[in-house]
């Protein structure tokens, strides 16, 4: 081992190596042999390193150097998606508490003001107290007249500052919404046309990525995000899950509910094309919607009518009072998955 | 405070008449998921939760554990380092490779590795042992923690790529992540008959317990490559 060609000693380029390698051993790992040389007695044969203790410290400064460039490299375009819609549903579960509390604590200084939500963060954070509410208002005379309490200053201004929060989370929501509405359009365009821009980033939010997502059969697209009734339907006699998320698309939730299994039996089938097609070649192909809508609409046509129930017909839809119909033997129904 | 050793830098605590698992800090004052510090006689123990370590919970079930102050370890699954910090503190003069396949839990794992001297951390999938084969060494233990349906055909790659003639595999099984639905007994059965003559390496299995009341539906294996003398 007299003749070595060493490698230049830098960790930092020793550490691009050892990422290269990885990556062309994965697209050809026959190249790698069972038998392989020691490294460590290599390189202390060759006088890479003198001592056993300088290979592992050099070893372990590449592998850090090397793992961390790998994990900057993950923040690709589905994940900032994935974040922002996980940011999206977690606005929403704050914002309705915090409306919920504004709701409750304004009430007490006008009852009569219908209001909720947005709506009633806007108008608090314009008027505060109902003496405030200009004469021109709508709710002018039911401010004059309320049953309400007094609003002290202090009070009001803690309410306003809470309501004007509130109105900031509802511009947040939007801000997000738009963001994942145009980065939808040109990350994943297949998907977005055909699921839509939120449930498409939401599917890919469940599945992990874009590339997870293509890769699921399009039976488990259908039924993703209803984990509970199919491990539910696995276990016991309980009917199988018809549609988890997909259900929030349009051409499932507004359609008859004997037609919604076969809809979203279509449309899970697409959406998963939409997803390969977006992840393998990241161009638009009209051709996909042409043919779902083809599709549903011949689901329409051929079952324009509700089949008759049978007498022991299990339950259809959401069917939340059935709840409890299953075999009470589970003992764990659900919580896993 | 009576300080027993259980197996190679395995420590038994009693503290207040209760026992308690620990290991040596090997960087003293460092809490490293926030676990409890104990000094006894200047040393400092670091409390090791078995419910939290499939490990620490196969020293309970009173394992024999390989693992010695100077092994080679190759750790599959490391997650965010929980466990693996404990087997760095029993490798005092070891090294142990950390496979981990997901960038948000090696995040965290990568902070360990920088407080200590004995943590190669690898960005890997374990299905794939070619993609860090240029890495690793030949290991005297495989410590596998993967929750994936094909635990014992990863168990057995990476043996036959990485575990010393006479060295040891310990597994655990996690029933759940094969079949939801099967018995974890049947799961578990199954897993053992695959490893011991299902590849083409075998394994002679030297002791298996599930690990209840810690983890529920796992089952611990140690088990020893099979190698043939007469060759």
């Amino acid at each position: 081992m007299e003749d070595c060609d060493l490698f230049d000693k830098d960790p930092e380029k020793l550490a691009e190596l050892v990422v290269q390698l990885q990556e062309s051993s994965k697209e050809n790992p026959q190249s790698v042999p069972l038998q392989r040389a020691d490294l460590r007695d290599a390189a202390l044969e060759c006088g890479f390193v003198e001592l056993d203790e300088d290979y592992d410290i050099l070893l372990r400064d590449v592998c850090i150097r090397a793992a961390k460039s790998q994990i900057s490299q993950t923040d690709t375009d589905d994940s900032r998606i994935i974040q922002a819609v996980e940011a999206l549903d977690d606005i929403d579960k704050n914002v309705n508490e915090l409306s919920e509390r504004l709701f409750e604590w304004y009430g007490r200084y006008f009852p009569e003001l219908e209001m909720t939500g947005e709506e009633l963060a806007r108008f608090v954070s314009a008027y505060g107290s109902r003496t405030n509410v200009p004469e021109d208002h709508e709710m002018s005379e039911k401010a004059s007249s309320s049953m309400g309490a007094e609003l002290l200053f202090a009070d009001e201004e803690l309410l306003r500052t809470f309501a004007n929060n509130i109105c900031s989370l509802y511009d947040t929501r939007r801000y997000i919404e738009n963001y994942i509405n145009t980065s939808m359009g040109s990350v994943a365009p297949n998907l977005c046309e055909i699921a839509g821009a939120s449930l498409g980033a939401r599917l890919m939010s469940m599945a992990g990525s874009l590339e997870k997502l293509a890769a699921f059969p399009s039976s488990t697209v259908q039924v993703i995000g209803a984990s509970r009734a199919l491990f539910k339907h696995l276990r016991s006699r309980a009917p199988s899950p018809k549609h988890g998320i997909i259900f929030n698309n349009p051409v499932i939730k507004n359609a008859p509910w004997w037609q919604r299994g076969k809809l979203a039996r279509a449309l899970a089938a697409k959406i998963s094309l939409a997803a390969r097609t977006d992840f393998y070649s990241g161009e638009l192909d009209p051709s996909i919607k042409e043919a779902l809508d083809k599709k549903l609409e011949h689901i329409r046509q051929a079952n324009p009518n509700p089949p008759e129930r049978k007498p022991e017909a299990k339950p259809q839809g959401k069917g939340g009072k059935r709840r409890n119909r299953g075999r009470k033997k589970n003992k764990k129904s659900g919580g896993s998955n | 405070m009576p300080v027993r050793e259980l197996s190679s830098g395995i420590y038994e605590l009693d503290i207040d008449d209760r026992k308690m698992l620990a290991t040596r800090n090997m960087i003293p004052g460092m809490s490293v998921y926030g676990e409890r510090l104990i000094t006894e006689d200047d040393t400092e123990y670091r409390q090791w939760d078995p419910s939290r370590s499939k490990l620490g919970a196969m020293v309970l079930k009173n394992f024999d554990i390989p693992l010695k102050s100077d092994s080679i370890v190759l750790y599959l699954g490391a997650a965010s380092g929980t466990t693996v910090s404990h087997v760095s503190d029993i490798l005092t003069d070891g090294l142990v490779y950390a496979v981990e396949f997901s960038p948000r839990t090696m995040r965290d794992l990568i902070q360990l590795c920088d407080q200590r001297p004995n943590i190669i951390p690898i960005l890997a999938d374990a299905n794939k042992p070619q993609s860090y084969a240029h890495i690793v060494e030949k290991a005297d233990v495989i410590f596998q923690d993967v929750a994936q349906p094909n635990q014992a055909e990863i168990a057995a790659i990476n043996s036959k790529y990485f575990l010393e003639e006479h060295g040891h595999l310990m597994l655990s099984i996690k029933s759940r992540s094969i079949d939801t639905v099967a018995s974890p007994k049947k799961i578990f059965k199954e897993e053992v008959r695959k490893l011991e003559s299902g590849f083409d390496i075998e394994f002679e299995v030297l002791e298996r317990k599930e690990l209840e009341p810690f983890h529920e539906d796992h089952l611990g294996l140690v088990a020893k490559m099979f190698v043939d003398d007469e060759e």
